[in-house]
């Protein structure tokens, strides 16, 4: 799939919709930035490449009109999550599936390349190339890569009304959440400790929920609202934790492990590691995965009057 | 005493040790990939190779403060009576901010002149800023998306700092700005610096060249920013892929907005200071619900005005951002404030 | 509300009024005796008890949380229980990730005419919390 072919199908769905979100280079050769096209000339900046990283959906509900949008397989999570919940019209939002095998992490790109400044960034076969003031690296794409794209089971996006190349399969393992049950096996005193150290770091800038697709409450978050009073204003760990509690607890069914929180933030905080938690409880007890199919239902919108999955706990 | 210093890097740590018993030293240390400022403590490795994450601006400026508790109390003999206990938080410990980059102590500048040059400056700012000595390293490497050099500063530039040191091959060369930092200097451990004053320089002119450079000139960008106030289209175009979170101006050493809550349970209570962001979208959300910039791209375009026109036009011409380029490195989506301005200039 | 300091540990419970509160009002005319540590807050049903009520308790001084309502199929308003199994299932799982033994969150279900048995829970419930402790080692400070 080269980026011609994304261009094209831009430029054939331009016409109908108000404005086209896709990707151009960002400032600098390491990083992509989205891009709102409303005019054809427009979308010859338009690129495609391991840095196209943000996950574009995020913008639908907060636009009107008919809106273009840009998605890769994880991304399309949000379109079908978005369907579920009635968030958007779909019939007014055009989707240009791109099938993708991985994406870069820019922090893990950092890390290899020891903070150096990026000067010039190609792609080779299953490698990223980076040139800093030491030299050239050769990276293997598969090194720097976010969590996500080990375990990707869609190459090919879930939704589109334009796929722009051909429909491809990653071939990857199923995510059977080893982090997650590696960090349970921890002692308790130690998990306690690792969540304080972490969350104490927070800034509380928002970047994690701002950047979710499925946080759309944003200028009347509880977080931060004064009434009703969740939080206080003060900088310490207990308000912290209590934001990324508030944060998790509302994706809880909904998180489509786009892994966008923990990429963005400031902080280097695994905020995604507590929806990972999550989402795998539900996929054992109700044997849901969000974002995957537009008919289903979130488990905790709904119930069984017999819960199979669900003992009476003992004191 | 010499006008200038050199430490050898293996005493960096035992002059760290020093000054921890007369002040608080805050250093950047490395917290698995992020450079954080932290109250240094014996032992503790520092991270000089790039500016931290969070800039120092917490140190004087607090994300949170308590500006004084109150308590209520009722006069047993008549319960109608209540008096009001006030007490203000205004003890501040002698501070030193040890590895500050140029920038980062930038912002400081632009803090003093809304919080202290005024009829009635801040106390809680001043008692802080008063008692804190800032010890800055001049950058070796430009930092991706920084643009210092393009709003009046760089790599190496004093002002806002009290000791400036630059790291050479052997040792650190330090050159006192202020009567604060010439009582660094007066600590054992430093050799006469006058030898390195020439290799420092070099150092100096060789990092300027390397800063991009995103716009040639701001001659004349106030007042175009300012005739851009209404173009609203301008403006949309600009901040589209913005999402309104807070990172840029949390992370950003010239930002200086606050908030006051009160915040009571039960008959004690605490105002608190905290850090509020021109970008979240009930930063000007009025008591009556009325919110003067309801959109994202009012929002934007106050904080590039603040910095590039509104500031500079009150007081004489100065920028009020650093070129840290911070906001432009840790934004979900890289919004690029200098990028910005540049098109302005050509709008 | 004050607490017994040295001899009682923080324990918020959130009642259903209907079962659960009339449950624990049974087991009060019973004069059954319980320990005291717990504080009741009543709520109309269980499926009014948002988890991060749960959280907010045990992040700001609680020891231990107790949720209870009425049996699945027996909810005064149908089917508010039926939602609050799924979150507090749910809830009860991800605490012991977060570092918070899950013995600090129980939910169970308690009818109006259960006084005996509300009787049980609050001594069970009470007793595994004073054998963990409190939550907080030291009294955290506000700021």
């Amino acid at each position: 799939m080269t980026v011609e072919k994304l261009k094209e199908a831009v430029r054939k769905i331009l016409p109908e919709v108000d404005v086209v979100i896709g990707y151009r280079q960002g400032f600098d050769p390491l990083h992509a930035t989205p891009f709102f096209m409303t005019k054809p000339e427009q979308v010859d900046q338009l690129i495609w490449n391991p840095l196209c990283v943000q996950n574009l959906c995020s913008y639908l509900p907060f636009l009107k009109g008919k809106v273009g949008v840009i998605v890769k397989g994880c991304d399309s999570r949000a379109i079908v999550q978005y369907m579920q919940e009635k968030l958007i019209a779909r019939e007014n939002v055009k989707v240009i599936g791109v099938p993708c095998l991985r994406v870069i992490s820019v922090k893990k790109v950092m890390a290899a390349i020891n903070q150096q400044s990026v000067q010039e960034v190609t792609f080779e076969g299953e490698n990223i190339l980076v040139k800093t003031p030491e030299g050239q690296k050769t990276i293997p794409l598969a090194d720097v890569a976010p969590r996500k794209c080990a375990t990707c089971q869609l190459a090919t996006p879930l939704q589109y009304d334009l796929l722009a190349g051909d429909a491809i399969q990653s071939n990857r393992p199923q995510d059977t959440f080893e982090e997650t049950k590696e960090f349970e096996k921890l002692p308790l005193k130690e998990r306690r400790a690792y969540w304080e150290k972490e969350f104490d770091r927070c800034i509380r800038c928002y970047a994690c929920r701002n950047v979710c697709p499925m946080c759309i409450c944003q200028d009347k978050c509880i977080a931060e609202s004064r009434d009703p009073h969740w939080t206080s204003q003060r900088a310490n760990v207990t308000e912290k934790s209590m934001f990324h509690m508030i944060h998790g607890l509302h994706l809880a069914g909904r998180c489509i492990s786009c892994e966008e929180c923990e990429r963005v933030c400031p902080m280097d905080i695994p905020v995604a590691k507590i929806k990972k938690k999550i989402s795998m409880d539900l996929k054992e007890l109700f044997n849901y995965e969000a974002g995957m199919n537009p008919d289903d239902t979130p488990p905790l919108y709904t119930f069984k009057i017999e819960e199979a999955t669900i003992k009476e706990h003992e004191l | 005493m010499a006008e200038t210093g050199f430490l050898p890097k293996e005493k960096l740590p035992a002059l760290l040790d020093a000054l921890s018993k007369k002040f608080q030293v805050f250093a950047p240390v490395l917290e698995g990939d992020v450079v954080l400022f932290k109250r240094f403590a014996s032992g503790v490795e520092l991270c000089l190779t790039r500016p931290a994450n969070l800039p120092p601006k917490g140190i004087i400026f607090p994300q949170s403060e308590t500006l004084f508790n109150v308590n209520f109390k009722k006069d047993p003999e008549d319960l109608k009576k209540t008096s009001v206990e006030l007490k203000e938080n205004l003890d501040f410990a002698p501070t030193i901010i040890f590895g500050s980059r140029p920038c980062d102590a930038q912002g400081f500048r632009i803090y003093d002149r809304v919080y202290l040059e005024t009829d009635i400056a801040d106390p809680y700012y001043k008692g802080r800023r008063e008692k804190t000595t800032i010890v800055t390293l001049t950058c070796n490497t430009p930092s991706p998306g920084c643009f210092c050099t393009s709003v009046g500063r760089g790599p190496a530039e004093s002002d806002g700092s009290d000791l400036m040191m630059t790291e050479l091959d052997k040792g650190y060369f330090f050159e006192p700005i202020t009567e604060k930092g010439k009582e660094i200097l007066k600590e054992g451990g430093f050799e006469d610096g006058s030898a390195y004053k020439e290799q420092a320089q070099k150092a100096h002119e060789k990092v300027s060249a390397l800063v991009k450079k995103p716009f040639a000139t701001l001659e004349g960008t106030p007042e175009k920013l300012l005739s851009l106030f209404d173009n609203n289209q301008f403006w949309e175009g600009e901040t589209a892929k913005c999402i309104s979170c807070g990172a840029c101006t949390y992370l950003c050493p010239t930002c200086y907005c606050f908030n006051i809550t009160d915040e009571q349970v039960g008959n004690t209570g605490e105002r608190i200071r905290s850090w509020d962001a021109c970008m979240f979208s009930h930063f000007t959300l009025e008591a009556s619900s009325h919110n003067p910039r309801q959109n994202k791209h009012q929002r934007l375009k106050n904080r590039v005005g603040h910095k590039f026109s509104y500031y500079p036009k009150k007081y004489k011409g100065v920028i009020a951002c650093c070129g840290c380029g911070r906001c432009i490195r840790y934004c979900p989506v890289s919004v690029d404030i200098s990028e910005i301005v540049a098109h302005a200039q050509g709008a | 509300m004050s607490y017994v300091a040295g001899k009682e540990l923080r324990i918020v419970g959130f009642l259903c009024n209907w079962c659960s509160y009339g449950g624990a009002d049974t087991a009060g005319v019973g004069r059954f005796k319980q320990p005291t540590d717990l504080r009741i807050i009543r709520v109309p049903c269980s499926g009014r008890v948002n988890p991060l009520f749960v959280v907010k308790a045990l992040l700001n001084g609680a020891d231990g949380v107790l949720v209870s309502g009425c049996h699945p199929r027996d909810c005064h308003y149908s089917d508010g229980n039926f939602y609050a199994r799924r979150r507090l299932e749910m809830l009860k799982r991800l605490l012991p990730f977060l570092g918070i033994d899950e013995r600090r969150f129980h939910y169970t279900w308690v009818s109006a005419s259960e006084g005996a048995r509300w009787k049980n829970v609050v001594t069970d419930f009470t007793k595994a919390i004073h054998e963990l402790g409190p939550f907080h080692q030291k009294e955290e400070k506000t700021e």
